[in-house]
């Protein structure tokens, strides 16, 4: 902790808001296969398309795949799916307009967009379409099943919970207080919210730039791997001086705590 | 505005001078038609054969003349009036006249008049000027019943004219500023007045704009088809080798490579993405989603984020911040990359072990943002070269980077209207981002 004093530093820090609304709180009980969800993939590319479908599947999901943007506008209003996912670039309607004509008809079934612009604008125009995510490419695979379970999480949200628990872990949140093995472990209020946003999704794969987004408010991705550093100091300290170790890393794809 | 009174103040004269020439011809007229018919009475007076006669002439004529209008005096030479119907009296600041008759009446007003010898006497002849007078109050009138409420008219139409025009300026003023500060839908409002130079100039500035957005927008489309066209296809060689990874027994050696083949198309994508975004900077579209952002804030959390990544490094990286709140307008999102660009760089291009301080200080009516490492820093003729795309040091051509983080902190700090400087810390680089309020 040399030149850094975060203790100093830490009150000027505001709590960001995530651009994104908040993701579910998810009940402590544990849960260990994931519900399997209905998704409509729109996407034309034919690599890519019938990649994320095999994909989705091969994960339990049942994937239907269209290449077309008025295709995919009938099937996503006849048809009752738990996530869309929805390329920006479409023939017959683009993806913007898609989402505009849904959620102006009244649907509002969580919607991840695929784009290969990644300017701040599209980003932005991407969610106010209504837009649930928005995913640039390329991205890999883990990085989109993440945020499917994510958002096919949003609806349902499960009362707030006030203590969180993974193992001998708990977390008091009004308390503020993390104890684990009846010690308490101190920690820096982002570490804080790092864990929390990790319990809340226990069982669930959080891809680090889902975690930039959700704790850090950051929608461009570093160089420098900054995630990382966090997720191992917070380790140092609730995993390190006990026995079994709480945060998995899942490779190619982020962190989780078991559920 | 003053160019309408300046407009008005010239009519006024204009018409004043005009006015002012006709009443000096008709004055003129009218004095010389008084004048004549007094050299002409006095060629009636001077043909009487005897100062007797004359007396009598003068005398006839007084009983049929009315003395405001005309006075006739003749009088000898020692003074005494003998005929007439006035006696003259020269004073000192011009003359009294006071009427003969029953009853001697002092008579004012302003008169024309003759005098001459004749037959030993004094004969002066002198008619009213009073048609002048009247000339005068009737321009007087004229003046006063035409001109001034003309000119009013002229004053209050010109004011009216100038503040539509102002209006219609300002309308075009504000227009073009939003057009420069981004928003390429911004129109000038249409006036329902079709004809005059302001509402052309206004449709001028609209298609314009129109032009403008059109280019803009197919450049956007261009963009987008490129990296459409461009990351499909990179999106697919990530597909092909993340199913690669998936061939069941496939040998390490295969894994690795699929690995780093992995991790060259995200630097394929990031490299591509700066250079997308640099584009997008530089035509101000961003700049319509202004608000206001806390410096201080950014830099707090940006130093946060970075911390344990320099610890690990063996770096400090320290931060000072002034007390108060420093807020800019700006894009957070933005603001926080262009920090985020100058802490990597520093954290890439210098030895481990080196600090790296960030400060935010106030300096007069700017804010300074600055992030000072102790490595090699750029060489004076290098500085302004790595603010280009692409362009890397020679030592710096092994280190990973694009060569695109410097350009992009020089896109965003010219987006917000602020001054990326570079300088020797010696040692060490200082890059200084000046925020004007």
């Amino acid at each position: 902790m040399e030149g850094l004093d975060f203790n100093r530093l830490t009150p000027s820090i505001q709590i960001c808001n995530v651009r994104r609304a908040a993701f579910g709180s998810i009940s402590g009980t544990v849960e260990t296969r994931e519900k399997a969800l209905k998704i409509l993939v729109i996407e034309d590319d034919a690599t890519t398309g019938p990649y994320v479908q095999a994909g989705l599947r091969e994960e339990g999901h049942t994937a239907d795949l269209v290449t077309d943007g008025r295709e995919g506008l009938l099937q996503a209003t006849a048809a009752d799916y738990d996530v869309l996912i929805i390329d920006r670039m479409l023939p017959g309607l683009d993806g913007l307009s898609l989402i505009k004509t849904l959620r102006g008809a009244g649907v509002r079934t969580p919607a991840i967009m695929l784009t290969a612009l990644s300017g701040v604008n599209d980003r932005i125009e991407g969610l106010e379409a209504g837009a649930d995510d928005y995913l640039v490419k390329p991205f890999a695979f883990g990085e989109l099943a993440a945020r499917v379970a994510a958002l096919a999480r949003r609806p349902g949200l499960q009362e707030q919970e006030t203590v969180l628990r993974a193992g001998d872990l708990e977390m008091d949140l009004i308390r503020r207080k993390v104890i684990r093995a009846d010690q308490e472990i101190e920690l820096l209020p982002r570490e804080f919210r790092l864990l929390e946003h990790l319990l809340r999704r226990k069982g669930r794969v959080q891809t680090r730039t889902m975690l930039l987004e959700a704790v850090w408010d950051i929608s461009f991705d570093p160089q420098t791997n900054v995630v990382e550093t966090h997720i191992s100091r917070l380790r140092a300290k609730v995993d390190k001086p006990f026995d079994s170790e709480l945060i998995e890393t899942v490779r190619g794809a982020g962190y989780r705590i078991a559920g | 505005m003053r160019q309408s009174l300046w407009l008005s103040l010239l009519f006024v004269a204009a018409s004043s001078i005009s006015l002012g020439i006709t009443y000096y011809v008709a004055h003129g007229a009218q004095r010389q038609a008084i004048e004549q018919s007094l050299t002409q009475d006095m060629a009636g007076f001077r043909a009487t054969p005897s100062a007797a006669a004359l007396a009598a002439l003068v005398n006839a004529e007084t009983r049929e003349t009315d003395p405001q209008r005309r006075l006739l005096s003749y009088r000898r030479p020692g003074g005494r009036v003998v005929a007439g119907n006035a006696a003259i009296m020269q004073q000192q600041e011009g003359f009294r006249v006071v009427a003969l008759g029953p009853e001697p009446v002092e008579i004012s007003g302003r008169f024309i008049s003759l005098s001459e010898y004749i037959h030993g006497g004094l004969l002066t002849v002198a008619q009213s000027a009073k048609p002048l007078d009247d000339l005068r109050q009737t321009f007087l009138w004229v003046f006063l019943f035409s001109l001034l409420p003309a000119t009013a008219l002229a004053m209050l139409g010109g004011v009216l004219l100038a503040r539509r025009s102002a209006r219609s300026l300002r309308g075009i003023e504000r227009t073009l500023s939003a057009l420069t500060s981004g928003d390429l839908g911004a129109r000038v409002p249409e006036s329902g007045q079709t004809h005059g130079d302001i509402s052309r100039i206004g449709r001028s500035v609209n298609r314009m704009a129109q032009a403008q957005q059109q280019a803009t927008e197919a450049l956007r489309q261009v963009s987008a088809d490129i990296a459409h066209d461009l990351k499909t296809p990179i999106q697919r060689v990530a597909v092909q080798l993340a199913r690669l990874q998936e061939v069941p027994d496939l040998p390490q050696e295969a894994q690795v490579l699929a690995d780093k083949a992995l991790e060259e198309t995200r630097g394929i994508t990031s490299t591509f993405q700066a250079l997308l975004q640099i584009a997008q900077l530089e035509d101000g579209t961003p700049r319509s989603r202004f608000e206001a952002v806390d410096l201080c804030e950014v830099a707090a959390t940006f130093a946060e984020i970075y911390g344990p990544a320099a610890e690990e490094q063996n770096r400090t990286l320290s931060l000072s911040l002034p007390d108060a709140p420093v807020t800019v307008t700006g894009d957070r999102a933005l603001l926080g990359q262009l920090l985020a660009n100058l802490i990597e760089n520093a954290l890439r291009h210098t030895p481990e072990g080196t600090a790296i301080s960030l400060s935010l200080r106030r300096d007069g009516a700017a804010a300074v943002l600055c992030v000072r490492d102790h490595g090699p820093g750029i060489p004076e003729a290098e500085r302004q070269k790595v603010l280009r795309r692409l362009y890397r040091l020679e030592r710096s051509r092994t280190t990973p980077g694009s060569g695109l983080g410097l350009s992009l902190v020089a896109a965003i700090a010219s987006l917000h209207g602020a001054g990326l400087h570079l300088s020797d810390a010696k040692p060490g680089l200082r890059a200084e981002v000046k925020f004007a309020f």
